[in-house]
Parts: C-alpha cells; sequence; structure tokens
C-alpha cells in the first residue's frame, strides 16, 4: 500500500477531546483541513491512511498507543510523517520515536509556531 | 315448720319419732314414778307439778306433737290414778290447766324456734360477711405485695442504669420527693433524708450552678420541659456527668404544681463517647495518610491530567491570536477562540481543585451525594494512569440511581482505592485491559458499585484475607488500602466483598444503604 502525496490532509489522534477539538481549530486557523480520530483503531478503521499526508498523535492512549500505530503504519509500508505530541515526553521514548522515523516529537503544551511549520515542512516533502 | 339441722333445741327433727314419743311417754312415767315416791314419804299432790315439768320437758326437746302426746298423756295417768274420786267438773278443771299449759308451751316452743332461725340467718350474714372482709383482706394484701414488688423491681431499674427520680415544686424551693438511686447519683446518703434546694445546689459544679439555674428559670416561666447536661461533684471530690430531664406537672386550671423528671449518671457514656470520637479521628487521620500515598503515586498521571486542558487552553490562545494577526483579522473566529480558552482553563482548575478536595483531611460531613458523578470525577482523574497502561475503561451507571448521605471524599477514596487496585491488576496482563464499572440500584433499596479488572485475580483461597491490614501482594505499597476501603464502606452501612470476575480478574463489590424517604 503505498499512500498518495498529493493530498494536504493532516490527521490527528487523541483521546482526549478538548485537545483534538483545538488543535482542528488551530489547524484550521493556519489554513490546514483536519479529520480528527479519538484513537488509533478508530484511524486505522477508517481507512484514511492513504489520504493522510501528516498525523498528529498522542501517545498514551487508552487501546494502541502512539507508538504502537507508528510500529503498524511502518509495517504496512504506509510511511507517513508523524508527529508526536505528548505530555509524557522522556528523552528515550522521544530518541525511540525519532528513530522509527518520527518528524518531531513535542511535548504538550507546545509552541503553535513549531507545530505549523513542521507541518508545513512535512506537507512539502 | 322445718327446722335447719343445725339447730340445737330440735334434736327432734334429726333424732327419729319413736325418740321422740317415746319421751312424751317415759317423762310422764317419770313424772308418775316421782309423784308415787314423794307420795309415800307423806307429800302429797305432786303430780301435777311433775307433770307439767314433763310436758314442758317434752315440747322443748322432742316437739310440738310428742308434747301434746306427754299432755294428754299426763291428763290420763292424773284423771286415773291419783284423782278418781273427784268430780268431773274439777277433773275436767285440772285436764284444762294441762291444755293450757300444753298451748303456752307450744308457743313457747314455737318461739324458741323463730328465735333460732333469726339467729341462724343473723349468723348466716356475719359469716358471709366475715368471709368477704377475709376475702378482701386477702386481695388488699396481695395488690401492696405486687405493689412493693414492682416497687423494687423499679429500685433495682434505677440502681442498674443509675438513674434517679426526682420532684420539686416551684420555684425552685422545695425538693419533694428523691428515689434512692437519685440521692446516689447526687452523691447524698439516702439516709440522710430530702436535702433543701441550696445544699442540693452546692454539689453542682461551680462552672455550671449559673447555667442550668438559667435553664431551669426559663422552663418554669414558660411551663415547659427541660433537658441539660452538667457535673456533680460528689462528697470525695470526684465529678460525675449527669443528664437531668424535667418536665412540668400543671393543675386543672393550669398552673404549675410541680416539676418531676429524672437524673442519669451519664459518666461512662461521655467517656466512651470521648474514646469514640478519638477513634474516629484516628481513622480519619489514617485513611488520609492512606489517600496522600496514594495521590503521591499518581502525581505524575495528575500532572499528566491537568496538562490536557492547559494544551488546549494554549491551543486556544494560539489559534485566537491567528485570528487576529491576519490582515484581515476574523474577530468572531478569535472570540470564538478566546471562549474556549476560558472553557478549558476552568477545567484545568476544576481538576486541581477535585485534587484538592480528595487531599484534605476531611470534616467527616455527610451530605446527600450523587454516587455516579464520584464516579465519573474518579475515571476522569484517573485517566492519565489508566491511558498509561492502556487500559480501557467502561462505565455503565444506572441513571436511576438514588442519592445517599455519604462523605464525599472518603467515598472517592474507595473508588481510587479499587482503581488503583485494577490497574495493578492489569499492569503486565497480556490479554485485554478492560476496568468495567457499574453502579446498580437493587430490588431492596440498596445502591451497589462495581469495578471488575481482566487482570492477575484474586489469590486463590485467600479471597478474604486481602482485606487484613498490611496485606499485599504487590512489591511496593503498605497493604492498606482494602482495609481502609472496607472500613469506609462499612461505617457508612455498606459492605465490600470481592469475587473472582470470569473468564480472568477479579470483581469488587460495595453497597451503601440509600434512604428510604429520598426521592432519586
Amino acid at each position: 500500500m503505498s499512500c498518495h502525496k498529493e493530498s494536504k490532509l493532516v490527521a490527528i489522534v487523541d483521546d482526549d477531546d478538548s485537545v483534538r477539538v483545538t488543535l482542528q481549530e488551530l489547524l484550521r486557523s493556519a489554513g490546514f483541513a483536519s479529520q480528527a480520530f479519538e484513537s488509533a483503531e478508530g484511524f486505522l478503521a477508517s481507512g484514511h491512511q492513504q489520504e493522510t499526508a501528516c498525523l498528529i498523535t498522542d501517545i498514551r492512549m487508552p487501546g494502541m498507543s502512539g507508538l504502537e500505530l507508528q510500529a503498524r503504519l511502518n509495517s504496512e509500508r504506509c510511511k507517513i510523517p508523524t508527529i508526536f505530541i505528548t505530555a509524557h515526553g522522556d528523552e528515550q521514548m522521544r530518541f525511540q520515536a525519532l528513530r522509527a522515523g518520527a518528524v518531531e516529537f513535542l511535548p504538550k503544551p507546545f509552541d503553535d509556531e513549531v507545530l505549523i511549520d513542521t507541518i508545513r515542512a512535512a506537507l512539502n516533502r | 315448720m322445718r327446722f335447719p339441722d343445725q339447730m340445737r333445741w330440735a334434736p327432734g327433727s334429726a333424732r327419729s319419732i319413736p325418740l321422740r314419743y317415746g319421751l312424751a311417754v317415759v317423762s310422764v312415767a317419770a313424772a308418775l314414778g316421782l309423784a308415787t315416791a314423794f307420795a309415800q314419804f307423806h307429800i302429797p299432790q305432786t303430780f301435777g307439778a311433775f307433770a307439767l315439768s314433763a310436758i314442758a320437758v317434752t315440747f322443748w326437746y322432742a316437739g310440738t306433737k310428742p308434747g301434746i302426746l306427754a299432755a294428754l298423756l299426763a291428763s290420763i295417768v292424773r284423771d286415773f290414778l291419783f284423782d278418781p274420786q273427784t268430780s268431773t267438773e274439777s277433773r275436767l278443771l285440772f285436764d284444762l290447766v294441762f291444755l293450757v299449759f300444753a298451748l303456752l308451751m307450744t308457743q313457747v316452743v314455737r318461739g324458741r324456734n323463730q328465735l333460732e332461725l333469726k339467729v341462724a340467718e343473723r349468723t348466716a350474714e356475719l359469716t358471709q360477711l366475715n368471709d368477704n372482709l377475709k376475702h378482701e383482706i386477702a386481695k388488699h394484701n396481695q395488690v401492696e405485695a405486687e405493689l412493693r414488688l414492682s416497687e423494687a423491681y423499679l429500685a433495682e431499674a434505677q440502681r442498674l442504669s443509675h438513674t434517679g427520680s426526682w420532684a420539686w415544686s416551684p420555684p425552685p424551693g422545695n425538693i419533694r420527693y428523691w428515689s434512692e438511686e437519685c440521692y446516689r447519683v447526687q452523691g447524698f446518703d439516702p439516709k440522710g433524708g430530702l436535702p433543701r434546694y441550696e445544699i442540693f445546689l452546692q454539689s453542682v459544679h461551680p462552672d455550671d450552678r449559673a447555667r442550668i439555674a438559667e435553664v431551669i428559670e426559663t422552663a418554669v416561666r414558660n411551663k415547659e420541659e427541660f433537658e441539660f447536661d452538667y457535673r456533680i461533684v460528689h462528697p470525695g471530690g470526684e465529678i460525675r456527668d449527669a443528664r437531668s430531664v424535667g418536665h412540668p406537672v400543671l393543675d386543672p386550671s393550669g398552673d404549675l404544681v410541680e416539676y418531676v423528671g429524672t437524673i442519669i449518671d451519664v459518666t461512662e457514656r461521655k467517656q466512651a463517647e470521648k474514646e469514640r470520637e478519638r477513634l474516629r479521628e484516628a481513622q480519619a487521620d489514617l485513611a488520609h495518610a492512606s489517600r496522600m500515598t496514594t495521590m503521591g503515586e499518581l502525581t505524575a498521571s495528575l500532572a499528566h491530567e491537568v496538562n490536557q486542558p492547559i494544551t488546549a487552553a494554549v491551543n486556544g490562545a494560539s489559534t485566537c491570536v491567528r485570528w487576529l494577526t491576519r490582515d484581515d483579522p476574523d474577530l468572531t473566529e478569535a472570540r470564538e477562540a478566546a471562549s474556549g480558552v476560558i472553557r478549558n482553563a476552568r477545567r484545568a482548575a476544576d481538576i486541581i481543585n477535585r485534587i484538592r478536595a480528595i487531599s484534605k483531611k476531611g470534616e467527616s460531613k455527610r451530605q446527600l451525594a450523587d454516587v455516579n458523578e464520584l464516579i465519573r470525577e474518579m475515571i476522569a482523574l484517573l485517566r492519565s494512569e489508566t491511558n498509561r497502561y492502556s487500559i480501557s475503561v467502561r462505565a455503565e451507571l444506572d441513571a436511576d440511581l438514588p442519592k445517599v448521605m455519604a462523605d464525599t471524599v472518603l467515598v472517592q477514596q474507595v473508588m481510587m482505592n479499587l482503581i488503583m487496585n485494577g490497574i495493578d491488576a492489569m499492569k503486565e496482563a497480556d490479554r485485554d485491559r478492560e476496568l468495567a464499572i457499574y453502579s446498580r440500584r437493587t430490588e431492596n433499596g440498596l445502591l451497589t458499585v462495581s469495578v471488575s479488572d481482566t487482570g492477575v485475580g484474586l489469590p486463590p483461597q485467600q479471597a478474604d484475607r486481602i482485606f487484613d491490614a498490611f496485606f499485599t501482594t504487590k512489591s511496593q505499597g503498605i497493604g492498606m488500602g482494602l482495609r481502609i476501603s472496607r472500613s469506609i464502606v462499612e461505617s457508612h452501612g455498606g459492605r465490600l466483598w470481592a469475587a473472582d470476575n470470569s473468564p480472568h480478574g477479579a470483581s469488587f463489590y460495595f453497597t451503601l444503604p440509600a434512604p428510604a424517604d429520598v426521592g432519586a
């Protein structure tokens, strides 16, 4: 399975309603279209992986974690540029995520400029 | 005329007829014999006298008919044996004498019989009255004995319960009555007699005198009941606590006659209450310490939990700035985003407040609580912790759950403990990790909450031991969590127990009684 690179869709995966919603609003104000999912499973089941040009995901979630999602996508050969946002960023986790191909690893709360710039970079790749 | 058998003077009725008529014959014969004998000794004309005696005796002892027979016999005997020469007229005259005498005797006997009847009647009456009187006396004695017995029981009851009864006439001038136990409770000698009110007042602790004087004065003025506690100083210096209850007795016109009431020595009771209070405080301290320990373990999770709404607020603020920094600022969007900031910042504050509430010492205040709400709050507070171990939480809470009187902090502590235990049990589990929380109202009005996990399950054969103090299967932890949770639930009148969950894991259940008159 290969993923379309022309699409500009950003996918958000976070189990916290408020983070999800405000992140979507933030992206909208920056001119990005986005789709939000409550869980990694929900994202995978939606079948939107192919259209997703950038994935923003939390790490700690009930059920499949963000890192597990990354691994899954990697195994499906669907390399979506992934930005991790998490409150639990320790050095080891950061290193692990980046080594698995993550574009960025941001602690919560994050600087919106950094996020937007990273997304832009990922989309223009 | 029928004579009663008891009559002494009519043996003729009890004796046979031959005997009675035989007496007539015998007595006349005796008169004859005696007259003959007397005649030998030159004393003539005595038969008349003896005959009359014989007739009298016969009438008296044998009755009317034999008497008449005796009179007849005497007449015949006199006529033919003592005076054959006399003329018929003089003979008839003598016969007449006998006849008249016989008639007289008839009356005499009749009168005697009537007298006897009257006497018997009177005697019967008197006997009856006497019996009635004896009966009354016996009843009276019995009643008195019962009364004495009941008084003895009452005195014993007063002694055992350290309750004395009293009566005084207002204004508190005269003490009218003190039961024996009343003397003892007040520290007086029963043999000393009723003390004067001033003397009694001296036995009251000086610090309490003014207060009780005021209470009594108010009660007397309003003719109402009173109740107060005070301290009594006993002769030896010992201080006892007493509770006095009194109520007014009014006469038909509504005036105050007297006050009657009880005094109870409540010293032991007060001490027990103090002990209980101290125990309660100790338990509250222990529960608090346990809570704080758990909160310490949850620091990271709680921080993460607060972080979420703060992140959302920052997102909102960033969004707001973006909408405003355009060439063409969109105020509507900016306002929307700013409102979101406020909302999320408040949410963060709520979480902090919830943490603060749980960390409070707690005044053991019972209030009507919505247990479902407490459960939801705790689930929210521990969300980061459940996420950390990839545990999904399923809550099915009965919407019809009644409100219960509970200490919300303590109930949340129980929920926290059970959820944390569930998380611990599933940390290493390979299978799907699910924490299921149910709340239900049962038929008998109880409220039941269950927390089920799919973890390691209960230690075999030791299902109840897990509630013991200091029992733990974890490498860390003191093992007081379940013990404290159980005592919290039980102090609310409920039960906490564990059971195996199928196919894996354990379920913990607790009940809380719902107030009967509360509408949901």
